[in-house]
């Protein structure tokens, strides 16, 4: 469809795009993504001809852009940029008649009526009929886009062109218009060549993306590429993460901001409060904690403050009772972990220990189920958290079998291993404390506690740990 | 349903609208013959443009100075007023597309001051060409109108190689500011005689003109209105904006130049037959906005109209008001255009707080 071949241009002295090659494809959703200044908006005005072409050429359908007439070309290529300013009060309806300009021929360049069938299709795709009559300049930023978006597509293009069609916009309007977008590129197999700001909308939207540096392309491929964190670094300096979408298969990107370091002058093992019940224990963090577990409301990683173990014979598995309970007890819920119980409290433990000179605290809970927090003061990424995870999990299979306790299947045990991730801005990729040091520390601790736990469940002192009462 | 029924009744607006503009123009060009300071029974003047026009005259004897006054004097000034409103009128209303400043007005890119100084230099030092004799004044005007506007162009590519909107006004304040001083200084230099003589030009009049000037503007008003009613769809384009025009296939800079040229022929042959009449080119586009919206399509034509039929009625105040002496036309559309233009103003302003 749009074959770019050794493109370079720019501004008369300095040329900003150098040797550019590559390709989209018809019915093609292809994203151009890069820093500002890096001869995105050069790119865009070489293809729209605002500017001209030092060298190379690029080809529609095989024949160069340069030798279509600007109505030839209009027919092809229509063009959404950012918010533009429209003089007079125009109505919607007009703005977008606008849109049929290059398709009107004859004496008097009416509308004819295959014109207005096209006018009312595309406000109809954009949901813009209800406001036909009304005035462009009273519309909000998400309707006048909308407006402008139908204008492109009464041209019936081939090719749609976006600068940035967003920037203004919220998310609500930022969906929306990449919805109809990705709707009319799917039913009218419409070529889409899009510069965007946002890298995840990007991935989520885009096909193939193009990633811009300095006046060449750094990587051109499918959305994967953004996978590659320390391209994006090198491109944006800024500290990238990418994740996996939970529902869409698309990688999205955390960003990392430079702050100031969080406090590190406490003791981890001082961080923290404990607060003891009648009926609950909970632990309350100075910091939130990167958390993986399994408790109902934990949504599997999740950044927490609060960790409570509630003694509820009759509901310990009703999730929206305990939350009531803890914010009734003001402990907010979304930055808690709640895990419900029946039993006794006394079997709950808190030990505190150095292990490779990593402060670990341990909650554990001994009942009918066995359930255990691991707190641990490090930095560690999201594939060591799954291996503690498992390590932790081990230890306790262990532990049982050695002291004679047979687990059955079918358990409600709960599990969190929480990290404090304080010195994420040293870049520290490998943890000071390893699996099987956590493995050999829970299955240690659990091995005293579940010693006293068969012979007598009270209260435990150990030898190198602290066991509060 | 609805939307066709919506449309149909635009539809409908529109051609009311224009049935009822060019009744205006009818009643506007018929009180203008009628009302004077000399009366005449009204069947003698029907008469008179009946034999005149047409050959069908009925009434048998009718005075030859009557004759005189109705067809040498009265009829080719209400024909000029109504010729210079519709020129001033539509090349407002197309600068005002084409600049997308509803402020601009035939006078912003500076034609007519190089029309106007062309016409003083006539009055100053009393010449006339060869062969023109009493063309020499709006010839002389027109030629100077068009030196300007050549002027203005060069200094906008010199200065700017995509014909910008900005440079456009720029280099028109400039050049109507240098031609302005031009004229100021010939006012200062002449006599007493002289000075009155221009100064009363300047003001703008359609009195004792003509037929002779009638034919003059006839021209460039036809060949300025068509370039610019067939540029009615780019100027609604370049309201969008210049990229966004070009972006839908508009050949924006070919546009431009013709919309210019269009415009200053109207503006140039305008203030060369009658001089600078204010405000009848600001206001009038606005008010036809009012009533039918942006589109140029619309508002080119009903300016022309309207504008016409606005500026016969201004010279029919302006000669009756103080009879038989006469004010001139520009004091006129300045004393109704500026209230009309301060209410629009307002209105526009209290209209848009209260939708939104």
């Amino acid at each position: 469809m749009i074959t770019v071949e050794h493109l370079a241009g720019g501004y008369e002295k300095k040329p900003i795009l150098r040797d550019l090659h590559f390709e989209i494809q018809k019915g093609e959703f292809f994203a151009l993504l890069g820093p500002n200044g890096s001869g995105k908006t050069t790119l865009f005005k070489l293809i729209t001809g605002q500017l001209p072409i030092v060298s190379g050429s690029i080809l529609l359908d095989g024949k160069p852009m340069t030798q279509l007439s600007k109505l030839e070309k209009a027919r092809k290529v229509a063009v959404l940029a950012q918010e533009s300013q429209v003089t007079f009060d125009f109505t919607v309806e007009e703005i977008v008649s606008l849109g049929r300009y290059p398709h009107q021929t004859g004496m008097f360049k009416r509308l004819s009526s295959e014109d207005r069938h096209v006018i009312d299709t595309v406000m109809s795709v954009t949901r813009i009929e209800h406001f036909r009559n009304v005035q462009f300049r009273t519309l909000s930023g998400g309707e006048k886009q909308r407006v402008l978006l139908a204008k492109a597509l009464a041209q019936e293009p081939e090719i749609l062109l976006l600068d940035e069609p967003t920037n203004h916009l919220d998310i609500k309007h930022t969906f929306q218009i990449l919805n109809m977008l990705k709707e009319w590129q799917r039913t009218k197999s419409l070529t889409i060549f899009a510069i965007l700001h946002d890298l995840n909308v990007a991935s989520l939207y885009a096909d193939r993306v193009a990633l811009l540096h300095r006046g060449s392309f750094l990587e051109v491929g499918d959305v994967n590429i953004l996978r590659k964190e320390s391209q994006l670094k090198k491109v944006y300096e800024v500290d990238v993460k990418t994740q996996a979408h939970p529902i869409v298969a698309k990688p999205q990107l955390l960003m990392t901001p430079s702050l100031e370091e969080a406090d590190h002058s406490t003791p981890f093992l001082k961080s923290f409060t404990v607060n003891r019940t009648e009926t609950s224990v909970e632990l309350r963090f100075n910091n939130s904690l990167r958390t993986l577990s399994n408790a109902p409301n934990s949504q599997g990683i999740q950044w927490l403050k609060h960790f409570c173990l509630m003694n509820q014979p009759f509901h310990e598995n009703d999730y929206e009772f305990l939350k009531a309970w803890m914010s009734a007890r003001g402990i907010p819920a979304e930055q808690a972990l709640g895990v419900g119980f029946h039993g006794n409290l006394m079997t709950t433990s808190i030990v505190e220990q150095q292990v490779n000179g990593v402060d670990v605290a341990l909650l554990l809970h001994i009942g009918e189920a066995i359930h255990m927090f691991v707190f641990i003061d490090a930095t560690v990424n999201d594939q060591t958290l799954v291996d503690f995870y498992m390590a932790a999990t081990e230890a306790k299979m262990t532990a049982c079998q050695q002291a004679g306790i047979h687990l059955e299947l079918d358990r409600t045990d709960c599990l969190a291993i929480a990290a404090s991730q304080r010195h994420y801005n040293n870049h520290k990729t490998e943890t000071a404390i390893s699996r099987t040091q956590i493995e050999h520390h829970v299955l240690a601790t659990l091995a005293i506690a579940l010693q006293q736990h068969v012979g007598k469940p009270t209260v435990v002192k150990e030898k190198d740990g602290v066991i509060n009462e | 349903m609805r939307n066709s029924f919506i449309q149909k009744f635009l539809g409908n607006k529109i051609a009311w609208l224009f049935i009822g503009s060019i009744g205006v123009v009818l009643c506007a060009t018929l009180l203008g013959v009628f009302i004077s300071s000399v009366k005449f029974p009204i069947a003698t003047i029907l008469h008179i443009i009946a034999e005149k026009t047409f050959g069908l005259g009925w009434l048998a004897d009718v005075p030859k100075n009557e004759e005189l006054i109705i067809w040498n004097i009265r009829v080719p000034r209400v024909l000029l007023a109504f010729l210079v409103g519709a020129s001033l009128s539509i090349a407002g209303a197309a600068f005002q597309g084409l600049l997308r400043n509803p402020l601009a007005d035939p006078y912003t890119i500076g034609v007519s001051s190089g029309s106007a100084l062309g016409a003083v230099t006539v009055l100053f030092f009393q010449y006339t060409i060869w062969g023109l004799g009493g063309y020499t004044l709006p010839v002389v005007a027109i030629i100077c109108g068009f030196l300007t506007l050549f002027v203005v162009f060069g200094l906008v590519r010199l200065s700017s190689r995509s014909l910008a909107i900005e440079t456009i006004i720029l280099a028109g304040i400039i050049v109507g500011a240098f031609v302005g001083a031009l004229t100021s200084l010939m006012i200062a230099l002449g006599d007493r005689d002289a000075m009155a003589q221009i100064i009363y030009w300047l003001y703008g009049s359609v009195a004792m003109r003509g037929w002779s000037h009638v034919q003059l503007i006839i021209p460039f008003l036809i060949i300025g209105a068509i370039i610019l009613l067939a540029h009615s769809r780019e100027l609604n384009a370049l309201a969008l904006g210049e990229e966004a025009a070009d972006h839908i296939g508009v050949n924006v800079k070919r546009g431009k130049v013709f919309i210019l040229i269009g415009a200053s022929l109207l503006t140039g042959s305008a203030v060369a037959v009658s001089g600078s009449i204010g405000f009848v080119g600001l206001v009038v586009p606005h008010l036809v906005r009012l009533m039918t919206g942006p589109n140029h399509r619309n508002v080119l034509p009903l300016s022309m109209l309207l504008g016409g039929a606005f500026l016969v009625l201004a010279d029919l105040l302006a000669r009756t008001m103080i009879a038989p002496k006469e004010l001139p036309i520009g004091v006129i559309t300045a004393l109704i255009g500026a209230p009309v233009f301060a209410f629009l103003l307002i209105r526009d302003r209290m209209g848009r707080g209260e939708s939104r």
